[in-house]
């Protein structure tokens, strides 16, 4: 290593920053060397972003001081945190929707013409140089209501390079992206480092730390468990300091006994909200006592299959029998009241209602019911006892369950949803994609979940765009490409390389 | 939603202090004392039978938009149309009162209560309905109809309900559609005790009813100003929670106008001026969306505005300084920013902390 790696871009001593009811960082130790790919890893409710806002100056910490390049500083709010090079791309998008790549990228800080007003061509030609100069490929006058989720990204870091970042703080990118799409993140963070910037990236899936950084830190409960070089570290020792257990990556099953079937899809036809076939005449089945799983990369059909079962979403033909009786005319409530549980892919506007405290959220499947209410009347004394069971059960961690569910962590979140399907003993669950954007400790627990309704006798369906996931879960895997299934495989008899190119969309 | 804390009330005892203190400069810097103004402000809205019971009164109309403000917003609809439902029901509520002659005292003021109802409910069907089935935005709908009110309750005071030759009224409702004033100095009436119970009406039935629930499942409060999807996964049918929610704030629009009719002005006139329906949304806001809270802050307005008008009464200052200082008020009270900076005090943090421990 040279003498120029070695000096830090980033130093941070003993910082402590407490919420009401929890310390989010205590005495945190963490350094970035200059040019380098640094890997923040832990579970949700961590700590990382919110020593992330601490150098981004949107957070003030109670205790510790920062230096940047060398020099301590005074970080009170964003511009300083911009000043001093250093660029944040938060796990939510801040984009204006009706606004263009361009708008948004330059928004505040619009070049001006020598009478005042905006030179939008002088901005979209900035924008186009630095975009291709990384490889981030964006059209600068695409308006973000109609760009996918990484092109929002790729949106996202282009504003922090176009106000001169250095220093890239990327808290969790690659949780809302497509396998395909993390690729290319990668090679922009390779081509961003190459140019001379640090690369903070922040994640937990561990595969990604070893893939692209050169050193990782490992944080739990708000504390730094280890810092390491990547190269002399694997994944199982960092699952266990994330985790602050023996971690098995390896779901522990035994053969699955199927029995009866309780969902039979017969020839199902599904359109996408665009009026195009998503879903081209599909045939399976789903028995007592098994996991199902549907492999296949994101946009394959997955979503309008999942809504047809579940209700959410019209069928131009075929059968979905339930039990033998076809279910196709039923309410998502109806669908529900006969056993059937989903856990959606859209966490945040469809398995939340984030304006809802998380007992509201809770009780979505059972309000109507004894002892939640009685002849219409809810009781909170009950709803509050269930509530908090579940909580302890499902291991949510949040202060209470009268917060709003909105400010719950993304894995948190989801373990609201978990809990509230699962809660209800369904003959049935449908999951799709149940461990996006969750940590390993827990994703651990809900995929224990899942194989533990399976034994119980109960029927699985699982949903997902991690490989892994579905291999490792399921005892049975189709895998869907454009709308129909290319192929069942048996998990424990195919390898990784002959499902990619089931998931190609080649047979055989 | 985001409850009260203690935060909100310390901005509130900020705001009323600074308030205070632009109130003394203006009337300083106009040659008032500002000391005397102060104590005849106070004594109007709070001392004496008569003051008390003017303020309720003002504060009647106010508890039901605001409460009608709330209920639609938390189910997602942005209802800005509540005036408009006034106007009506006052309109049909002034008919009922004169038109159904063989009535008892009990069944005609219901019946009079029912059909302003009734007609506030229609009066916002088709918002709703554009919005659901047309995707037609209810704010802006629900602002046209507010003037398409404004025309229609003229041309009928006009034209069909006329009475008198000389004056564009209705005539007046009968002795047994009047809502009761129990006091000969005030115009109080049995208008107040509904709305009280129409607040905590809302309240129970939001709060603490599966009906409530399912309403809010899909909107609850301002954040985001989106509907979630989350209702109708659930397959609790969010159209007709939509639908249902701005029939019943339409509902509780057109009573604050009967009420006004039946209680205050016993007939309905083309000059009858309401603005109740703008001011709710403001005051439900600044009772953070609860109905209960919109109950308060309307009886905190109304003492202001009974206050005010004491002011100008008694003295030569004019009334429009009540409005300037009321407006910097609200902007204190509702100044969100504020409010979330004060996080950074340690004090407030642990107060916050134990305020909340209590209200649980
Ligand atoms: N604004 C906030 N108010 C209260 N608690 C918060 C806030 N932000 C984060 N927390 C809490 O601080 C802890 C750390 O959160 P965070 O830094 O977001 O974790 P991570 O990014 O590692 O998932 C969590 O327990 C979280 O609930
Ligand atoms: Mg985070």
């Amino acid at each position: 290593m040279n003498k120029k790696q070695k000096e830090l871009a980033i130093e941070v001593k003993g910082i402590t920053k407490s919420y009401p009811g929890v310390v989010a960082n205590k005495s945190v130790d963490f350094t970035v060397n200059k040019g380098e790919i640094h890997a923040l890893v832990g579970e949700n409710g961590a700590g990382k972003s919110t020593l992330m806002k601490i150098l981004y100056g949107i957070e003030q910490p109670d205790e510790g001081e920062v230096s940047v390049n060398g020099n301590v500083v005074q970080i009170n709010k964003v511009d300083a945190a911009i000043k001093l090079g250093i660029g944040m791309v938060h796990q939510e998008f801040h984009l204006v929707p009706s606004f263009t790549a361009a708008e948004n990228i330059g928004l505040g800080e619009e070049p001006r013409n020598s009478n005042g007003l905006i030179n939008w061509d002088k901005l979209n030609k900035d924008v186009s140089e630095i975009a291709e100069k990384y490889g981030l490929d964006v059209d600068p006058n695409l308006r973000m209501i109609d760009a996918s989720v990484g092109v929002q990204q790729r949106t996202e870091i282009l504003k922090t390079l176009y106000r001169n970042a250095d220093i890239l703080i990327l808290d969790e990118p690659t949780a809302v992206l497509t396998p395909q799409e993390t690729d290319e993140l990668f090679q922009v963070i390779r081509s961003l480092v190459d140019e001379g910037k640090t690369v903070i990236f922040i994640t937990h899936k561990l595969r990604e730390v070893m893939e692209i950084s050169d050193r990782v830190t490992v944080m739990r409960d708000g504390e730094v468990q280890g810092v390491s070089e990547t190269k002399k570290t694997s994944v199982k020792e960092l699952a266990n300091l994330m985790v602050g257990r023996e971690v098995f990556l390896q779901v522990k099953k035994e053969k699955s006994k199927p029995t009866d079937v309780v969902l039979e899809v017969k020839d199902l036809w599904v359109h996408d909200a665009r009026g195009l076939v998503a879903v081209k005449g599909v045939n399976f089945e789903v028995a007592k006592g098994e996991i199902v799983g549907i492999a296949g990369v994101d946009g394959n059909g997955q979503t309008e299959l999942v809504e047809a079962l579940a209700g959410l979403r019209d069928t131009s033909r075929g059968e979905i029998l339930f039990e033998g009786k076809n279910i196709e005319k039923n309410s998502p409530r109806q669908r529900r009241r006969e056993g059937l549980a989903h856990i959606p892919e859209d966490r945040s506007n469809t398995g939340l209602n984030v304006r809802l405290a998380i007992w509201e959220n809770l009780i979505g499947t059972s309000y109507f019911r004894s002892p939640l209410s009685r002849g219409g009347i809810v009781s909170m004394k009950n709803i509050l006892r269930h509530s908090n069971e579940l909580r302890e059960t499902f291991d949510i961690r949040s202060p209470g369950v009268t917060i709003r569910a909105g400010s719950l962590s993304g894995g948190n979140q989801q373990k609201v949803v978990v809990a509230r399907e699962l809660s209800e003993e369904p003959a049935l669950t449908i999951a799709s994609q149940p461990t996006r954007g969750v940590d390993i400790g827990n994703i651990e627990a809900i995929h224990e979940q899942i194989v533990e309704i399976r034994d119980s006798g109960k029927a699985v369906l699982l949903i997902s765009a991690e490989l892994d996931e579905v291999m490792s879960v399921a005892d049975r895997v189709g895998v869907i490409y454009e709308g129909e299934f290319v192929e069942w495989v048996d998990p424990s008899k195919v390898n990784q390389e002959q499902m990619g190119l089931y998931m190609a969309g080649i047979k055989g | 939603m985001e409850k009260f804390s203690f935060k909100d009330i310390l901005v509130l005892i900020a705001g009323l202090f600074i308030t205070a203190g632009v109130a003394y400069a203006i009337l300083t810097v106009t040659g008032f004392i500002p000391t005397d103004i102060a104590k005849l402000f106070y004594e109007g809205a709070f001392v004496g039978q008569r003051n008390i019971l003017n303020t309720l009164n003002i504060a009647t109309p106010y508890i039901l938009t605001s409460v009608a403000t709330v209920i639609s917003f938390r189910v997602g609809m942005f209802n800005i149309g509540i005036n408009g439902s006034m106007y009506v029901g006052a309109l049909y509520a002034a008919w009922a009162g004169y038109r159904f002659t063989t009535l008892g005292h009990l069944s005609h003021v219901s019946l009079c209560i029912f059909i302003g109802m009734l007609v506030g409910a229609l009066w916002m069907l088709m918002p709703a309905l554009l919005r659901v089935y047309a995707g037609v935005s209810e704010i802006i709908s629900t602002i046209i109809l507010n003037f398409v009110a404004v025309l229609f309750v003229s041309y009928m005071c006009n034209g069909p309900f006329r009475a008198a030759p000389i004056a564009p009224t209705t005539a007046r409702i009968l002795e047994t559609a009047e809502l009761k004033q129990y006091f000969p100095n005030s115009e109080f009436h049995t208008g107040f005790f509904i709305a009280v119970f129409v607040a905590f009406a809302a309240y129970f039935v939001l709060n603490k009813t599966t009906f409530g629930y399912e309403l809010r499942s899909g909107g609850d409060g301002l954040v985001g100003f989106y509907p979630s999807r989350y209702s109708s996964y659930l397959g609790i049918p969010s159209d007709r929670s939509a639908i249902t929610g701005m029939l019943i704030s339409g509902a509780i629009g057109g009573l604050a106008g009967a009420v006004i009719v039946l209680g205050n002005t016993r007939n309905f006139y083309q000059e009858m001026a309401f603005n109740q329906g703008f001011d709710g949304i403001l005051i439900a806001i600044i009772g953070k969306l609860e109905p209960l809270g919109g109950l308060i802050s309307s009886l905190f307005y109304a003492a202001l505005k009974n206050g005010g008008l004491f002011v100008d009464y008694k003295t030569e200052v004019s009334r429009e300084i009540v409005v300037i200082l009321m407006s910097i008020l609200i902007f204190f009270v509702s100044a969100q920013k504020i409010v979330s900076s004060l996080e950074r005090f340690e004090f407030v943090k642990k107060l916050d902390k134990f305020f909340s421990r209590k209200v649980k």
